[in-house]
């Protein structure tokens, strides 16, 4: 394997956990970035030299250790010579700083970093953004662009996170069991919003953005290695690559096809075998796991009149009561029970979705399902209204103006 | 009469301290610690570095940023021991923060015992300002009620128990590890800010801002990273139906 290629590989494998391992190691945020990103510029040449070592995360972390010593006795403050001393005593009390170490013996923080990055204090903006960063690898360049912010904007967003941590103390570890569950469910919230973001911003009218769901699919994989017993974790990665599996069709000449549209050949059959994976085992279910089954529901039916629509609205009523739950749940019902039975579930609605376009959409396609012709152009002019992204809108203005040529 | 200082800054006008303001505030400290007025005070972290607590339905929400969105934010506090107000006043007046903002003068509940505060944090601590937070209009209302309301109309609560064990008591039982001390404050309808105006310190009543949630106390902890402060919020009685503002204190 050539080396640029070598080094790439290593970078999108190991630099989260080069990271988390120098942030342990040395307590500093920003040090521990900074010499990470000079070992992989060091790897380049050295590696192209000497060929690619057997251990690159070791060979890895004692450059990057080596830099980090060469910047802590540059500095000349008394807290950086106490931060030097404390870091080699980690070093010398539990492992060696020798290439000749193996990368199994370099103890995976990973787990940490992530819980730190998704603190419930920082603000959601700054936990996707360092999760990315810290863990993912992208640059602030990357992830500005996901975001649609510039890159400086990103960078301060990155500054003042890291700033946030050190200043307020916002510890580095695995939380204790006492707070253990509501902290998972704060990482997952992150990786989840990442993940739609992405999958989002795939349909929208950029093509600049990187693939940010990709990037939370595999963070998410990396937390089900690190936390196996997790069921809600797994649930997660079930559904997004069960959603993701569909994503080849959901798009085509800029226009989101609807899900009874779509050309289901295009669906990418290995991540619905993962997924569907992912899923063995009995209730009960957490809440991503009951969606992952909803979209599984979906995935396994060869034509949309063969999906299984009495089972997901089933499945529904295992999530918790929100007014988008009860709504999806009316759907699921129209399409098991007719437009009939789903019409006054949809209706009880209006307050709290109000705002919101899918709402206008849904009575809009029970209202033209029962005739209601004239209901239903109203209701889809609403939704138009509403739509937050241009090839949403497209597809609604196309769908009444389909309505009011009776076709 | 004891009375805690509340500076309250535009954080954005940090930058426009004049450059003897320092030196103005080393002398202010050095008079007050002498004429035994000043007891503790500090400079907090920005709200940037903040974090606030609620708990709702027994479970905690924690987010990011100060109690309420102001455009002045508290950025330091201190305890003063004086005769009266007027020279609570007089006090204020000389602080260097107004020249940049405003500070509220606001008497402790009676009964405070005098804060002792060591000079340096604990090995391996950090420093945290909790910012008790309530709805305090409700709170006088609340009050009035059981002074004005006649006995068949309105049916006073038991009073608090010292062995409630949600009551404030049990609390600073539980956080006995980490908690410095604290005390609540008088209602903020007994509050005055200073404040410069055209080059002359002036005194208005009332708090430096009418939020709906005022500061209702404060307790200073010292733990060893964020979450022993959240978890300390978390449980305190107030954190049901107000809010607690996390503030770690600078350096």
């Amino acid at each position: 394997m050539r080396s640029d290629d070598a080094v790439a590989r290593t970078f999108r494998e190991e630099w989260g956990r080069l990271v988390a391992g120098m942030i342990g190691w040395c307590g500093d945020w920003d040090l521990a970035e900074e010499c990470a990103a000079e070992a992989f510029a060091q790897a380049l040449p050295a590696w192209e030299r000497s060929g690619v070592p057997d251990s690159p995360l070791a060979w890895l972390t004692t450059v990057a250790r080596n830099r980090a010593r060469d910047r802590m006795r540059r500095r000349t403050t008394e807290g950086a010579k106490l931060a030097l001393a404390a870091a080699d005593d980690i070093v010398t009390g539990s492992i060696v700083a020798d290439v000749s170490e193996t990368d199994d013996d370099i103890p995976d923080e990973r787990l940490r970093l992530i819980f730190t990055c998704c603190h419930p204090a920082l603000p959601m903006p700054a936990r996707v953004a360092l999760t990315l960063r810290t863990l993912g690898g992208l640059t602030p360049a990357e992830i500005g662009r996901a975001f649609l912010v510039t890159e400086p904007t990103m960078e301060k967003r990155l500054v003042r996170a890291r700033a946030k941590i050190k200043h307020a103390g916002i510890p580095y570890r695995v939380p204790p069991p006492e707070i253990w569950s509501e902290r998972v469910e704060g990482v997952l919230g992150v990786l989840y919003l990442m993940f739609n973001e992405g999958y989002a911003a795939s349909s929208g009218d950029s093509l600049l953005r990187v693939d940010v769901s990709a990037e939370a699919i595999r963070l998410t994989r990396a937390l089900v290695g690190l936390v196996p017993g997790e069921p809600e974790v797994r649930g997660l990665l079930a559904l997004m690559l069960l959603t993701d599996a569909r994503r080849p069709a959901r798009v085509r000449g800029g226009s989101v096809v609807p899900l009874a549209e779509q050309d289901r050949s295009l669906w990418d059959i290995d991540r619905v075998t993962e997924g569907a994976r992912l899923l063995e085992g009995s209730p009960p279910w957490g809440p991503y796991a009951v969606q992952a089954r909803i979209a599984l529901c979906h995935d396994v039916a060869a034509r949309p009149e063969d999906t299984d629509w009495a089972a997901i609205a089933e499945l529904y009523t295992h999530l918790p009561v929100t007014p988008v739950i009860e709504l999806n749940r009316a759907v699921a019902v129209s399409m098991a029970r007719g437009p009939q039975d789903a019409l006054p579930l949809v209706e009880a609605l209006a307050e709290p979705l109000a705002d919101y376009y899918l709402y206008a959409a849904t009575l809009a396609d029970l209202y033209a399902r029962l005739g209601r012709t004239a209901e239903a152009a109203a209701a889809l002019a609403t939704a138009v209204e509403q739509a937050p992204t241009g090839p949403e809108r497209r597809l609604l203005r196309e769908r009444r103006e389909r309505l009011l040529n009776g076709s | 009469m004891k009375y805690m200082l509340i500076h309250a800054v535009d954080e954005a006008r940090l930058k426009d301290l004049p450059p003897q303001a320092e030196s103005e505030l080393a002398a202010w400290v050095e008079e007050m610690v002498g004429r035994g007025i000043e007891l503790d005070g500090a400079r907090l972290h920005s709200t940037a570095h903040a974090t606030t607590v609620r708990t709702v339905d027994g479970s905690v929400h924690v987010t990011d940023g100060p109690f309420a969105e102001t455009k002045e934010q508290i950025a330091g506090y201190d305890v003063i021991d004086c005769p009266d107000l007027d020279t609570a006043i007089a006090v204020a007046s000389a602080h260097p923060t107004v020249h940049i903002g405003a500070i509220e003068v606001r008497a402790f509940e009676d009964g405070m015992p005098r804060p002792e505060v060591p000079d340096t944090v604990t090995a391996g601590k950090r420093r945290y300002l909790m910012l008790v937070c309530a709805d305090m209009r409700r709170a006088m209302a609340d009050a009035a009620a059981v002074t004005d309301a006649s006995p068949d109309l309105w049916d006073p609560p038991e009073p608090e128990s010292a062995d409630d064990p949600n009551g404030i008591d049990a609390w600073v039982d539980r956080v006995s590890d980490r908690r410095v001390y604290g005390w609540p404050l008088a209602f903020p309808d007994t509050a005055v800010t200073v404040r410069r105006v055209d080059g002359r310190v002036v005194t208005t009543d009332g708090p430096f801002a009418e939020t709906k949630e005022q500061v209702a106390g404060y307790d200073l902890l010292e733990c060893r990273d964020l979450d022993e402060a959240l978890d300390a919020a978390g449980t305190h009685p107030v954190a049901a139906g107000g809010a607690i503002e996390i503030r770690p204190v600078a350096d």
